[in-house]
């Protein structure tokens, strides 16, 4: 089945490549001829009042994505904004003076350093946890199958950035296999790392796109959009980190009971929901 | 009143490039971003940009100096359907063509996938970040060159050939030296375009130090963790950019003085 998968994925690819050849073609002819309407959509940013801007860590994508629709249905008017990325370039943005009114981090150390900084109002909460896991492609290139083949020569492997808060736990847990695995194997599996992603998400990608032979990623990124490409490798339960996302509102907020009901939304019962149906697992 | 105007507009322009530059350069007065500035990853991606810009441009002025005599001198079927073609990746967002190159030299890649059943994979080496130059770079310098060569008189040209030149030493002796300054001034905005390349390179190189982690991919990773060698890098290049502008413009001077 993901053989066929892999040759619709690769016929569609092919199509797609012609179909897009043709229409540059048709393009070029076209050039000089036609009369372009610039037509500006005339978005002036809307009102300050009745804007959410949420910055959340990038494996938060999907389930805040469906939670934002939730917000906008039961807050008409409401435009919530999301950007993103991993929780430490969020960071940066943050303590730059990016306009966001709630952050939340993949990990404990970027909202300490917020609430350091004093950006933060309130109390951060912990409202989902993450595992660490394995991915590697569908067709499995390297035949990756378990924790320890990480370690096998030449295997291509993708990490995040370093601070990004995935790749972080990543080494953590590399560090506490030596115990287990040998001395060398920490070195062993850094030494085929290829590429350092800017955040989780790209790295998840790699893999996806079959360019990469594994990643460490969480749990969450195992999602429908994945789901066909990428086969997910266990950690090891005693070496395994589970994630814990703090959120808060900003103390720049320019909305902050806006702010302070998307926080509440997140940890409701029913944002709870949402949150375990992308494999996150409930704070308490 | 229009001069007023121009010299306002000027300053104008003139402030507005000069301001961020001097913000980076005043960050630097500190301990910190020195220290950065010896850092391995520095060194690495200072080392890795000019040994892959080196390749991509010769390369780019290996291939493209004849096509570009070829574009400047012959008529053909199809040429301003091809001329256009050379342009499109100056006007494609460096990232829409990190994807094509990604669709083309990835594992799954209309090139990438017969390349890879020899076991050779692109992606992820250094290859791919001179791909990437070459792709986005090679119109600044065809461009250029097409311009000079159609500058040079034919007539020029054929009264060394009624002296008994050959073609080639035509080309060499003759056209080549006339178009020079032409050529200089494509090879460096070339040169330039393939050392600020970030978006087609992350995407279809991705990032590791000395291997495809050159300046700009090293500023934006020095981002998540260490501001100081963020900025560091970017004065560094911005030096080395300086310096090769100065040689470009002094080379420049020679060759009109080659030619009095």
């Amino acid at each position: 089945m993901s053989e066929s998968w892999r040759k619709a994925s690769l016929v569609s690819i092919r199509f797609r490549v012609l179909a897009g050849v043709v229409a540059l073609c048709c393009l070029f002819l076209a050039a000089g001829c036609g009369e372009s309407s610039g037509q500006e959509g005339d978005r002036t940013g809307g009102g300050g009042d009745d804007t959410l801007t949420v910055f959340a860590a990038s494996s938060l994508t999907d389930a805040f994505r469906e939670l934002e629709e939730t917000f906008e249905k039961r807050h008409p008017g409401v435009d919530v904004r999301q950007s993103f990325e991993s929780s430490s370039t969020l960071l940066a943005q943050i303590q730059q003076g990016a306009p966001a009114d709630v952050f939340a981090s993949a990990a404990q150390e970027e909202m300490d350093a917020a609430v350091k900084d004093d950006l933060v109002s309130g109390e951060p909460r912990i409202f989902v946890r993450n595992r660490e896991v394995v991915m590697v492609p569908e067709d499995n290139p390297a035949n990756i199958m378990d924790f320890r083949d990480l370690a096998t020569p030449g295997i291509k492997l993708v990490l995040a950035e370093d601070g990004v808060p995935a790749a972080d736990y990543a080494l953590e847990i590399l560090g506490k296999s030596e115990a287990e695995y040998g001395d060398d194997f920490e070195e062993d599996v850094l030494s085929n790392v290829v590429s350092r992603e800017a955040d989780v998400r790209a790295s998840v990608n790699r893999v996806a796109l079959g360019d990469a032979d594994a990643t460490f990623g969480y749990a969450s990124d195992y999602t429908p959009d994945t789901r066909d490409r990428v086969k997910v490798i266990q950690i090891p339960p005693d070496l395994n980190i589970v994630a814990s996302y703090p959120i808060a509102t900003l103390k720049e907020a320019k909305n902050p009971e806006l702010a302070r009901n998307w926080t509440n939304l997140v940890t409701s019962k029913e944002g709870q929901r949402v949150m375990e149906k992308w494999n996150f697992e409930p704070a308490s | 009143m229009a001069s007023g105007l121009g010299a306002a507009s000027l300053a104008l322009l003139a402030g507005f490039i000069s301001l961020p530059i001097l913000s980076l350069v005043l960050w630097t007065v500190n301990e910190d971003s020195w220290r950065a500035m010896a850092s391995p990853v520095t060194r690495d991606a200072l080392l890795l940009s000019v040994r892959t810009t080196a390749i991509s441009m010769f390369i780019i002025i290996l291939v493209g100096t004849p096509a570009a005599y070829v574009l400047a001198r012959a008529q053909f079927p199809g040429k301003r359907l091809l001329d256009s073609l050379i342009d499109l990746p100056a006007v494609l967002p460096p990232s829409a063509a990190g994807i094509a190159l990604l669709l083309t030299f990835g594992r799954f890649g209309l090139v990438g996938e017969p390349l890879d059943a020899f076991g050779i994979q692109i992606t992820f080496t250094t290859v791919a970040v001179v791909l990437a130059e070459i792709f986005v770079a090679a119109h600044f310098y065809v461009r250029q060159a097409v311009v000079g060569f159609s500058q040079v008189r034919r007539d020029v040209e054929e009264a060394a050939m009624v002296d008994g030149a050959g073609r080639f030493s035509v080309f060499a002796r003759v056209t080549a030296p006339l178009a020079f300054p032409a050529l200089i001034a494509g090879a460096v905005m070339a040169w330039a375009r393939a050392l600020g390349e970030f978006g087609a390179t992350i995407i279809v190189a991705g990032s590791f130090q000395g291997v495809t982690q050159t300046v700009p991919l090293a500023i934006f990773s020095a981002l998540q963790s260490d501001f100081d060698a963020a900025v560091a890098l970017s004065v560094m290049v911005l030096g080395f950019a300086f310096v090769v502008i100065l040689a470009s413009k002094f080379l420049l001077c020679k060759a009109a003085d080659l030619e009095d």
